[in-house]
């Protein structure tokens, strides 16, 4: 007894040590490399722009003109078009990966299972722009798939069709991504629990209910939140499946940078946007860890 | 021979040199300096190679137009004053910025000779008359269809508000041509680049018709939505209108009273704080004499503005007589439209992004 | 037998019905963009043009072997991929080895700030790091592109090897140094098998993200160091070009012989891991 207490206060003290040291790289790069541009962008956000200039001049007059300008219905619209097709991308890309992590990590042969992932890492290492290409010649407005989108009775033209399309391209990137970071979990949950359930006289239905979905839930969330924040913060798929009528976020804050050459706005939508984002997964991730807590 | 060329062939691919085989092969035995110019992809960049390949003062490292000619201005403005750039191709567009930002070397007339055969009054000079860039050739941004699929035939811009022509409209989005097609609209409805109100105006009813099938954001989009046939008709710049027409049927109203053109300079801005600003001048003279500005016209789809240079056949629509200019050609004030695009783009997305 | 287990069974029919369609539609999703990629990459036309192409032509891929920009800026790519995933991966997964060692104060805070640059567009971290970057005085193309990928990859890595460990029984390294392993010993003969899944995952996502990228690098490139889907993406920018679809599809190729090899010599599941249970 006292020998095992001895034993992990020795595991504590190093635990500690060990943790500066695993943590710390990642912290340096991530203070040098992501940290202190974004301050640098938000002391930009806070300068005025004189217009024909490229981004703040020198000695620029500081002030919140570029924030107060956001204030706006059309600027909330695309915010709110950001979120909402990326969170329906986000589920509607759980929805299809869970059922296929379960299926290849339990229901293939070794062999069908090298195949799967095999298939599913040349999804993901296949380029996201002629992906995006071929998802617009297959459901886009030329597209083969069209007939298919048309007899539900949407018109190619409208703006649902243009967020089914947006939408389809998300999910095509999310499914491997997901896919792939559910796999890992689900192997290591244990089939006999399973097994042990059904035994007992559970359908299996409500087996997986019980037992699958609690036990990969960490990773479902996780997974999720990949999957979101991927979606969000999507540039190249809503600019050209969304036809330049469906914009992201990302689209707004590049025209600002390059071609207006308007820096202290783009950054201070770079800025408005981030806030967002870190509001939107808080929720989840507390949600999930006073679910979890409780 | 065949041993070192193909090391050297190597080594240039390490450097990143892109050329032309003959190109590389030919520059393999030049002394002169090595310059790195911004290029335009496509037609433009070709040209532009098989220029260079004609001398040998100097070698080439060509970077290429990652979006407008906007985009390029963040790289230079980041780097500042230690710009890696030798001369950069642009239009008035980027020029005016250029100029606004101090980073264009002044050029003397007297180090470009062929410069006395460029139009005088395209050139352009800063706050003091000082000549800022220098112009090789023109193109254009104009409205035009795609005759074998449009819908009905195009008489005026009042019929881009029909409703036969439901999703068939492919519009340049706010980055592209600096927003002179909605100058344009201003002009038909009694405005201009000073008084834009009608041509917002006339911009909503057009959103909301329905009829704009696709924003265009790129170059490639607009080609690619009027090749894929999603849409039919449109306003673009040359190139774009160029492509088009390599595969199917275009007219472009440049020569109609009832539609404006608008023509732009396509031009080298040289960049200050280089090594080889004597090597960059002489190659631009070079350039655009007559028999280049001839070459660069018939590969890069641009019309010559050397007046010793001939116009090529299928460059009529962009060869203008003094009359059809001042009848069909508008030219705004770029310096307006210039300090004017920050406050268009946000008018555009809060007023007609909404209603596309 | 009783009628409750075969309403059971009749549901179990259903949901499984259910989950095999949507497995199947989902396969189906994944892979017909990825055959008309394969069918874009042999198209005929110079545009772009409703399917099927009317004729069939290798000149995209003469096309990519011929031009020195795109040869070189591949290199430049598979350099810049290889050392983002090497680094990202080596942060990442320390990182998720620090962070899944029990609670500490702040733990919450600091998995939230290794994660968030993936809640930062791309286009932001890009520009972000150029007008920083220019002001540290760091204007190398290289450094600024590694430094740009390392930056939304790693977090990929860390999420990854995280969900990993979250899923792993943690007892069984507690039970192996009880056993009377050191801890080294557990480091490397329990967690780090345990995780295997996640770092592959992570390597994966690292090296593909940036192989990948055009948002952060159309920013960060120079003329000494510009990536390969920044010069594909400047070609497209004038002319229709379908070069990248010929590069998507040898990269396809070399990822399916790669997967082969692997299978061959050392089976993919070793390579790829399996977790703890065995079905």
């Amino acid at each position: 007894m006292t020998n095992a207490r001895q034993q992990t206060a020795a595991i504590s003290i190093s635990d500690r040590r060990d943790r500066a040291i695993t943590l710390a790289p990642a912290v340096l790069v991530l203070a040098f490399g992501f940290l202190s541009p974004l301050i640098n962008l938000a002391i930009e956000s806070l300068k005025e722009f004189t217009p024909g200039r490229v981004g703040s001049v020198e000695n620029a007059a500081t002030t919140v003109q570029n924030y107060h300008e956001l204030a706006n219905q059309a600027f909330a619209n695309v915010l709110l078009t950001t979120f909402w097709i990326g969170g329906v991308a986000a589920l509607v890309g759980q929805l299809v990966a869970f059922p296929l992590a379960y299926f290849i990590v339990r229901r293939l042969s070794p062999r069908m299972r090298t195949l799967a992932l095999g298939f599913l890492i040349t999804l993901v290492l296949s380029s996201v722009l002629i992906k995006t290409y071929a998802i617009e010649l297959t459901f886009g407005s030329v597209g083969i798939l069209r007939p298919l989108l048309l007899t539900v009775g949407l018109s190619a033209n409208s703006r649902e069709y243009i967020n089914i399309v947006v939408i389809a391209g998300l999910v095509h990137s999310i499914i491997p991504v997901a896919t792939l970071t559910l796999m890992g979990a689900m192997q290591s949950i244990d089939p006999r629990l399973l097994d042990a359930a059904q035994s007992l006289g559970a359908p299996g239905w409500k087996a997986h209910l019980s037992i699958t979905l609690p036990l990969s839930l960490p990773a479902l969330v996780s997974s999720t939140l990949i999957s979101l924040t991927f979606a969000i913060s999507a540039f190249v798929i809503p600019m050209v499946l969304g036809r330049g009528r469906v914009l992201f976020m990302s689209n707004v804050i590049y025209t600002r940078f390059s071609d207006i050459a308007n820096y202290p706005s783009g950054a201070a939508i770079s800025l408005v946007m981030l806030a967002t984002a870190l509001a939107v997964i808080s929720v989840i991730t507390l949600a999930h860890a006073w679910k979890s807590r409780r | 021979m065949d041993m070192t060329r193909r090391r050297f062939m190597g080594s240039a691919a390490a450097l990143g040199i892109a050329g032309t085989m003959t190109g590389l092969a030919r520059s393999a035995f030049a002394a002169g300096p090595e310059l790195t110019a911004v290029e335009w992809g496509g037609d433009v960049v070709e040209a532009m190679k098989q220029i260079a390949a004609a001398q040998d003062a100097s070698t080439f490292n060509w970077v290429l137009h990652q979006g407008g000619a906007g985009a390029i201005l963040p790289k230079i403005k980041a780097v500042w004053p230690n710009v890696d750039f030798d001369y950069v191709a642009g239009w008035e567009g980027s020029f005016n910025s250029m100029v606004k930002e101090d980073w264009l070397e002044t050029i003397n007339p007297v180090d470009i000779p062929n410069l006395a055969d460029i139009p005088e009054k395209i050139i352009i000079r800063d706050g003091k008359g000082n000549i800022k860039a220098v112009p090789r050739a023109v193109g254009g941004m104009y409205f035009g269809a795609r005759t074998d699929i449009a819908p009905i035939a195009i008489k005026s811009i009042d019929d881009l508000l029909s409703p036969d022509l439901r999703g068939a409209i492919c519009w340049p989005g706010p980055t592209q041509s600096m927003m002179l097609q909605i100058v344009a609209l201003a002009l038909h409805a009694g405005g201009s680049e000073t008084n834009m109100e009608p041509g917002w105006k006339l911009m909503q009813d057009l959103a909301k018709s329905g009829n704009i099938g696709r924003v265009a954001v790129t170059d490639i989009d607009f080609t690619n939505s009027l090749t894929s046939s999603e849409t039919s008709v449109g306003f673009f710049a040359e190139p774009g209108w160029a492509a088009v027409a390599k595969n199917f049927p275009v007219t472009r109203f440049t020569k109609d009273s009832n539609f404006k053109a608008f023509l732009y300079q396509s031009g080298f801005g040289v960049m200050k704080n280089r090594p080889n600003t004597r090597a960059t001048l002489d190659f631009i003279n070079f350039a655009i004499s007559p028999e280049m500005s001839a070459l660069y016209a018939k590969v890069a789809g641009e019309a010559p503005l050397n007046s010793k240079a001939s116009t090529p056949d299928n460059l009529k629509h962009l060869a203008f007589t003094p009359e059809e200019f001042s009848s069909f050609v508008y030219v705004p004030d770029y310096n307006v439209v210039l300090e004017q695009q920050d406050a268009w783009s946000k008018r555009w997305e809060q007023d007609i992004a909404p209603l596309l | 037998m009783s009628t409750h287990s075969r309403t059971a069974r009749s549901g179990d029919r259903v949901a499984g019905a259910l989950a095999y369609g949507v497995v199947g539609l989902g396969l189906a999703f994944l892979a017909i963009p990825l055959a008309i990629t394969c069918l874009m990459a042999f198209d005929a036309r110079t545009f772009l043009g409703p399917l099927p192409p009317p004729a069939l032509s290798l000149h995209w891929f003469e096309r990519l072997a011929s031009q020195a920009d795109i040869l070189s800026s591949l290199r430049t790519s598979l350099v810049l991929a290889v050392l983002t995933t090497i680094l990202s991966v080596s942060i990442g997964t320390a990182a998720a080895v620090g962070l899944a060692r029990g609670d500490f104060p702040g733990k919450g805070i600091l998995t939230s700030a290794f994660l968030s640059p993936l809640i930062v567009p791309p286009v932001v971290i890009g520009f972000g790091l150029l007008l920083f970057l220019s002001k540290a005085g760091i204007t190398n193309g290289m450094a600024r592109l590694l430094l740009g990928h390392v930056i939304v990859t790693a977090p990929y890595c860390i999420r990854t090897g995280l969900a990993s460990l979250l899923g792993a029984d943690r007892r069984l390294t507690d039970a192996a140094m009880i056993l009377g392993a050191t801890e080294r010993q557990a480091f490397w003969s329990i967690t780090i098998p345990l995780m295997k899944t996640g770092i592959i995952t992570g390597a994966i996502f690292a090296f593909a993200i940036s192989m990948d990228d055009v948002s952060i690098s159309l920013f960060l490139s120079d003329p000494s160091a510009t990536t390969l889907p920044v010069t594909l993406v400047s070609n497209m920018r004038a002319a229709f070009d379908l070069t990248i679809a010929a590069a998507a599809v040898i990269l396809m190729a070399v990822t399916v012989v790669l997967i082969v090899v692997l299978d061959r010599l050392v089976g993919f599941d070793n390579v790829v891991g399996q977790g703890l249970f065995r079905s």
